[in-house]
């Protein structure tokens, strides 16, 4: 067993450290207040790799396992969770397409995502639609050679700036069983009849684009069908192991974040005329802040470590690090706000952002109920119902 | 053509800091590349993308605790690095200029690069001599403090800007080979690309002991010996004006001109 990331990790790690510290933390405030997307921040990113980074290299990207995503994932949302995230989403819905996309498919859809050129994103939600994922109604018909599609998708990271969609439809209604009858279909936002609708005044990630998708009669060519007809719900469901291991990453990084701001304010807010990192009560969070961090750390790097080499252990492991990791995120952001006192509790100092920003990791890519149910099922042996 | 660029790991010292025998106390020191040694890489890797075969090769002196510094010149995009260490060099000892520069132009004479580049200072010696003192022992001309340069390769000319005192600006013509030390601003140091560090670590990262290089521990005779380290006592003495920009830009302009600066 070894605990030690390579030298190239190591090296990874520190560079991604440098670019955060200098090109997105100076402005993360901004981009927080005014909800914009970061477009020039994600280009510079795009510049040295950050859009591609799981992208297979044969398509332009660099090919990094997952466990390397996790490193990188982990510094971003330490430098600011929102502009960390619009950098890892580029990619978002990449991963069925590396999977079960067609040679042509994989050259159009990958390789502009990973020198900066496009954005793309995945649409599962929909209004009525959230942890019931089988439930969802977004129709796909076949007409001639092409798909016809009606509905809407709700919640959608890069909604109203992506270039193109995986969107999960139902495809044949008529198919047995509840987890048949749906498709991935790649529907890009130029086609007539998209319409993207942002969602503004959320809580945290602001500076990450959200949007509801309306799609009404939009005409895509058959050939925007990723892998099978019918078996879109288990192809998506393939790589929950793997997006929820990144939310974990993420976690941890927003968790690491509003730990190594606490530790240095307590180091520097004097009171009783000495720093209050003296009081055994703050030294007693921060040992606390900083444990948390670590320990959802191993469980994070475990489970990334498992979906690149042992997945026969991955689901219960991938559910239990989004679900702790998450957990310990909004715990060690509500400690860190704590420490700043009145000052944590106005945007002149970041955790005011992290405390509102750690709370979606307990929501997006399956809720931490959801997480719970999987480890229990996993634990009885259950099946999925 | 061949560029040669020195790169050092510097030592960066918490504010808070104790002092331990000759070093810093190892708890409060981190290690990186020397800030004026990444403008100098950037250089010479901006030549080897506007001209055609150039090599880039980064020379180190240095314990094997350099090698992930080292790397970073290497996913920046220069194309091999050599390493000198032996045995009868001493982690912490201080060498002096001269003595850096007899083991850089023994590198240089093996490599016999067209043009050598390094940084103006390093940013924990800060003695600012070794890139002149290499030009002076290897015989060949030098420009100190370069802020801009556009090379003539054809020609075997390189126009600099050297930075002079007071804001004046030298523009010279440096024939090759020549060693230049490079200014920080020169130019916009990229970050490693995550493909570039891929790569590095698959690049050639030659180690040399002073037999290597043609030398022996003579070599490391210095009549310069470091013998102590102390902080130096601060005193305070800083006036703080407060006002308006126009009240507090009169207060100053009075002091300095009381004091002779301005006239």
């Amino acid at each position: 067993m070894d605990f030690d990331l390579t030298d190239e990790q190591r090296q990874v790690r520190d560079e991604v450290r440098r670019f955060a510290e200098n090109e997105i933390k100076p402005d993360a405030t901004e981009y927080d207040t005014e909800e914009k997307y970061p477009r020039e921040i994600v280009e510079q990113a795009a510049e040295i790799g950050l859009t591609g980074a799981n992208i297979p290299v044969e398509y332009g990207g660099v090919g990094y396992d997952t466990l390397t995503n996790a490193i990188i994932a982990e510094e971003l949302f330490a430098a600011d969770p929102g502009i960390g995230l619009c950098i890892q989403s580029t990619a978002f819905g990449a991963d069925a397409l590396v999977g079960f996309g067609t040679e042509e498919q994989k050259e159009a859809f990958l390789e502009p995502v990973a020198t900066g050129d496009a954005i793309m994103g995945a649409a599962i939600s929909e209004p009525d639609v959230g942890s019931d994922v089988s439930s969802v109604s977004t129709r796909a018909e076949k007409d001639g050679d092409e798909w016809v599609i009606n509905g809407n998708k709700m919640w959608i990271t890069n909604g109203s700036i992506g270039d193109y969609f995986v969107v999960l439809c139902k495809t044949d209604p008529e198919a047995e069983g509840r987890y048949n009858g749906f498709s991935q279909i790649v529907v890009e936002a130029d086609r007539d009849g998209f319409e993207a609708d942002k969602i503004t005044g959320k809580l945290g990630i602001r500076a990450s684009d959200t949007a509801e998708l309306i799609l009404d009669d939009v005409r895509v060519p058959e050939e925007n069908l990723v892998g099978t007809r019918g078996a879109g719900f288990l192809q998506l469901m393939q790589f929950f192991d793997e997006t929820r291991t990144g939310v974990a990453a993420q976690a941890v990084g927003i968790a690491k974040g509003a730990a190594e701001r606490a530790l240095d304010y307590a180091e520097d807010r004097e009171q009783f005329s000495k720093p209050i990192s003296e009081f055994q009560a703050i030294q007693h969070k921060l040992s606390e802040m900083h444990t948390q961090v670590e320990a959802a750390r191993m469980l994070t790097y475990k489970s990334a470590w498992s979906v690149d080499n042992e997945d026969d252990q991955l689901t219960m492991l991938a559910s239990m690090a989004k679900e702790f990791a998450s957990r310990v995120a909004v715990e060690v952001a509500d400690e860190a706000v704590q420490i700043h006192g009145g000052a944590g509790y106005v945007n002149d100092f970041d955790v005011e952002r992290f405390y509102r920003d750690a709370k979606i990791t307990q929501i997006y890519e399956g809720t931490s109920e959801i997480q719970k149910n999987i480890i229990a099922r996993e634990l009885l042996g259950k099946g999925m119902t | 053509m061949k560029v040669l660029v020195t790169v050092k790991e510097v030592t960066a010292v918490d504010d808070e800091f104790e002092i331990d025998g000759l070093g810093i106390d190892d708890r409060y020191v981190t290690a990186d590349l020397n800030e004026w040694d990444e403008y100098a890489v950037e250089e010479a890797v901006q030549l080897s993308e506007s001209l055609d075969d150039v090599e880039v090769v980064t020379v180190t002196i240095g314990p094997s605790d350099a090698e992930e510094t080292i790397r970073q010149a290497l996913a920046k995009g220069a194309d091999r690095a050599i390493r000198v260490w032996d045995d009868a060099l001493d982690d912490d000892a201080m060498l002096d200029p001269a003595t850096k520069a007899r083991l850089l132009a023994a590198v240089a004479e093996q490599e016999d690069p067209d043009l050598i580049l390094t940084g103006v200072q390093s940013a924990d010696d800060s003695l600012g001599a070794t890139g002149v003192t290499l030009a002076d022992q290897l015989g060949t001309e030098w420009a100190a403090v370069v802020n801009a340069l556009d090379l003539d390769a054809q020609a075997g000319v390189a126009h600099v800007h050297r930075e002079l005192e007071g804001g004046v600006e030298e523009l010279t013509d440096v024939e090759l080979p020549a060693v230049l030390t490079i200014q920080t601003g020169i130019n916009d140091p990229r970050y490693a690309s995550l493909r570039g560090i891929r790569q590095a670590q698959s690049k050639e990262l030659a180690e040399k002991t002073l037999a290597d290089i043609g030398l022996d521990a003579t070599a490391l005779d210095s009549p310069i010996e470091q013998t102590a380290l102390y902080e130096p006592e601060s005193e305070g003495g800083a006036t703080l004006y407060e006002g308006t920009p126009e009240e507090t830009a009169g207060e100053l302009a009075g002091l300095l001109a009381e004091r002779g600066v301005g006239q």
